[in-house]
């Protein structure tokens, strides 16, 4: 059988989660690039995931999927899309057979053939009972996984669930490792494993009745997790020195997988079809909650792939090391001043940013020492104070310049401080009070 | 081994769930090993705690090697990881969030010294907690109470509180404060409609990316071919909707939300004259 693929779901799930309800079956469907049918499968599938994993309470379930990744917004800290992790399909007999198994094994250990006798005392009537080479696979990927461990001690050989370090922790510390992986997961990437073991535990709180801590995160990119998909085969061939394959489409298309168009932030423009390269950084934007691959491309030199364009992914020859090294410094070498991923010309940009008027905390110097990146901050008066960095191209820091409003006034370069004028004059325009005819 | 595992199928969970049984996989286990070595580890736990947790974490390193080998295996931190454009981080883990996490789950009243904005202090007041509350943007914790004395609601930095105690209020209080809190917020919601400039569509990922850390919806109509975004958040949180409007610049425009409208009126004005331009 082939690997299973999970593009279509994370690309269903990406479209739904930003476009939240904007589209018709048909338009959602035609914008993936997949019939009316499939997405009714697709959505009939995911909504099913959502609620068994999610045990919503049954006033939920009657929402449509849309809403049900809206619902909580304010109100709880779970990811709405982790699901999508819960998708891999298993059959019955199977699936029966290894939550048997581990659950025979809290808390306990058994021989294999205890174990077998347990699973067959614990199978539904209508199902066909396990033999024990069946059982033996089993445990051998239940400890691959590392959710059983063998035990210590004479043969014969016994199992039981690795659950040691939530086990040995009294009611005080579980709650407290809770909150610890709560935090880092919301706060750190990657974070995955994170929210999937901030799962468990949720249950082992409820189970021990101790009251889990609430903690609430602002401005989350709910979308980012989707991406982590990628993240460890990526990871993977890095570490492995090895090029990738893939069919890539480029985000800044309408259409998913149709039309196309330029992108002129990156070295080369990349849509819809096939892609050879060799994977050299994977970099997160906090900005915009996005992901992008930085790779090395035989003809092309540096190509830069967002994330979310990637599907079906494929691991294919490895480099050299010394090939690798080289490439890997060459990039690094390029995206040193990146205030993203613009491997462009570096220019210098100067900007003078002014006080708040009449507030005691100056939130304007504390955000652009905060998130100015590598760039100097030196004192002009007591009102202004400027602004240098040496970054590539103006494009990527433009926007974070102008989220300050008439607080930043873009000095250098000439053609950026035009730039600047000119949308202004348009915002100013575009905003201008509607007048009453009188 | 990859994050798409069998052992993470929702049937499966959801069996596991019901018959009170756990299963963590080596892979969560290597992350959480990683977070525990980060300094923050140590303002999380009490030092026995943690000594026994990085040991417990520990055991797991014999099985890395194993990992490695098996498909997708990796660490999760990694040197190939960079981050952008990310704000410092002013705190992560303040020694604070054990004491409040408690009074919260507790329902108990407080007794709080904090520094306001002017610098001044604000000795021994009594509180009801609401919500912990950490901002991705700024980095930092805030506490969310109700301030019992003057009947009104308070948005205090963790790094300003100099002094928390525990300060037993009657229930019936707790249960008052809780819906005055729950009251305020709900008055607080505002709306406004943000309409993406058709000739932009082409950046229609981008836009709804910047977008995506607010509670909204989108419509889109086809037969301008145009999209159009309802944003729902407290009038609080305005200073921060209108830097990201700013942000996106000519892509977008308010469409409804009139003091989001003067506000960027105000503002376009403004940086002109800082150009020496007579708008």
């Amino acid at each position: 059988m082939a690997r299973e693929s999970f593009d279509k779901e994370i690309q269903f799930l990406r479209m739904l989660a930003l476009t939240s309800g904007a589209y018709s079956r048909q338009q959602f469907a035609d914008r993936l690039g997949i019939s009316v049918h499939t997405f009714d499968k697709t959505m009939r599938r995911l909504k099913e995931i959502a609620e068994t994993a999610g045990q919503l309470p049954k006033e939920e379930q009657s929402l449509p999927l849309a809403e049900l990744l809206r619902t909580g917004y304010y109100e709880s800290a779970d990811p709405v899309l982790l699901f999508l992790f819960r998708s891999k399909s298993v059959k019955e007999s199977e699936s029966i057979r290894l939550s048997q198994i581990i659950i025979a094994l809290q808390g306990i250990a058994l021989t294999a053939a205890e174990v077998l006798q347990q699973c067959c005392d614990g199978m539904p009537e209508d199902m066909a009972m396990p033999d024990e080479k069946t059982i033996r696979s089993d445990l051998k990927y239940l400890e691959e996984t590392g959710v059983i461990r063998k035990t210590q001690g004479s043969r014969p050989q016994r199992y039981t669930a690795d659950n040691r370090f939530i086990t040995e922790l009294s009611d005080e510390e579980l709650g407290d490792l809770y909150a610890f992986i709560d935090v880092m997961a919301n706060t750190q990437i990657p974070s995955v494993q994170g929210y999937l073991l901030r799962d468990s535990l949720k249950k082992t709180l409820k189970q021990r009745a101790v009251a889990e801590s609430s903690f609430f995160y602002k401005y989350h990119y709910p979308s980012r997790i989707l991406d982590e998909a990628h993240l460890y085969p990526i990871l993977k061939a890095i570490r492995d020195r090895k090029r990738l394959s893939f069919l890539y489409f480029t985000p800044k298309a309408q259409q998913s997988y149709g039309s196309k168009n330029t992108n002129p932030l990156f070295e080369r423009e990349s849509e819809g079809r096939q892609h050879t390269a060799l994977p050299l950084r994977v970099t997160y934007d906090h900005q915009y909650g996005r992901w992008y691959m930085l790779c090395h491309s035989g003809r092309q030199g540096i190509v830069i792939y967002r994330m979310e364009g990637l599907t079906q992914l494929q691991e294919s020859d490895a480099v050299e090391e010394t090939e690798f090294e080289q490439k890997l410094q060459a990039l690094q070498q390029k995206i040193r001043f990146s205030w993203l991923v613009d491997t462009g010309r570096t220019v210098k940009v100067k900007a003078r940013f002014y006080n708040p008027e009449g507030s005691a905390a100056n939130f304007v110097r504390d955000r652009v020492r905060l998130q100015g990146q590598w760039g100097m901050i030196t004192e002009e008066s007591d009102q202004t104070f400027i602004y240098e960095i040496a970054v590539n191209g103006t494009m990527e820091i433009k926007p974070w310049l102008r989220s300050f409003g008439s607080s930043c006034e873009v000095l250098e370069p000439r053609s950026l401080r035009q730039e600047f004028i000119e949308e202004w004059k348009e915002l100013a325009a575009g905003y201008e009070p509607v007048r009453e005819n009188l | 081994m990859s994050l798409f595992e069998k052992i993470y199928n929702y049937q499966m969970i959801a069996r596991l769930e019901d018959a009170g049984a756990i299963a963590v996989t080596a892979q969560e286990r290597e992350w959480l090993s990683d977070m525990l070595r980060r300094p923050e580890s140590e303002h999380a736990f009490s030092p026995s705690t943690l000594v026994k947790l990085r040991a417990l974490a520990a055991v797991d390193d014999s099985i890395d090697i194993a990992f490695d080998e098996n498909e997708h295996g990796s660490a999760p931190e990694a040197e190939e990881i960079l981050e952008k454009a990310a704000s410092q981080t002013v705190q992560l883990y303040h020694p604070l969030l054990r004491p409040l996490r408690e009074a919260l789950t507790r329902k108990t009243g407080l007794q709080l010294t904090y520094a306001v904005k002017d610098g001044s202090v604000r000795e021994r007041q009594h509180g009801y907690p609401y919500k912990l509350e950490y901002s991705m943007v700024k980095r930092e914790w805030y506490l969310l109470w109700f301030h019992l004395r003057n009947r009104s609601v308070m948005t205090t930095k963790l790094q300003n509180i100099a002094e928390v105690a525990a300060a037993p209020i009657p229930a019936l209080q707790a249960k008052a404060a809780k819906k005055r809190m729950t009251a305020y917020y709900a008055s607080k919601q505002q709306q406004a409609v943000i309409q993406i400039m058709p000739h932009f569509n082409r950046e229609l990922s981008r836009i709804l990316y910047a977008f995506s850390c607010f509670d909204k919806e989108v419509s889109y109509e086809e037969s301008t071919d145009t999209y159009r975004i309802t944003l729902i958040y407290l009038s609080d949180e305005s200073d921060f909707v209108l830097s990201r409007i700013r942000f996106l610049g000519k892509r977008i425009l308010v469409t409804e939300g009139d003091y989001l409208r003067k506000r960027m009126y105000e503002t376009a004005h403004k940086s002109l004259m800082r150009y020496g331009v007579t708008p």
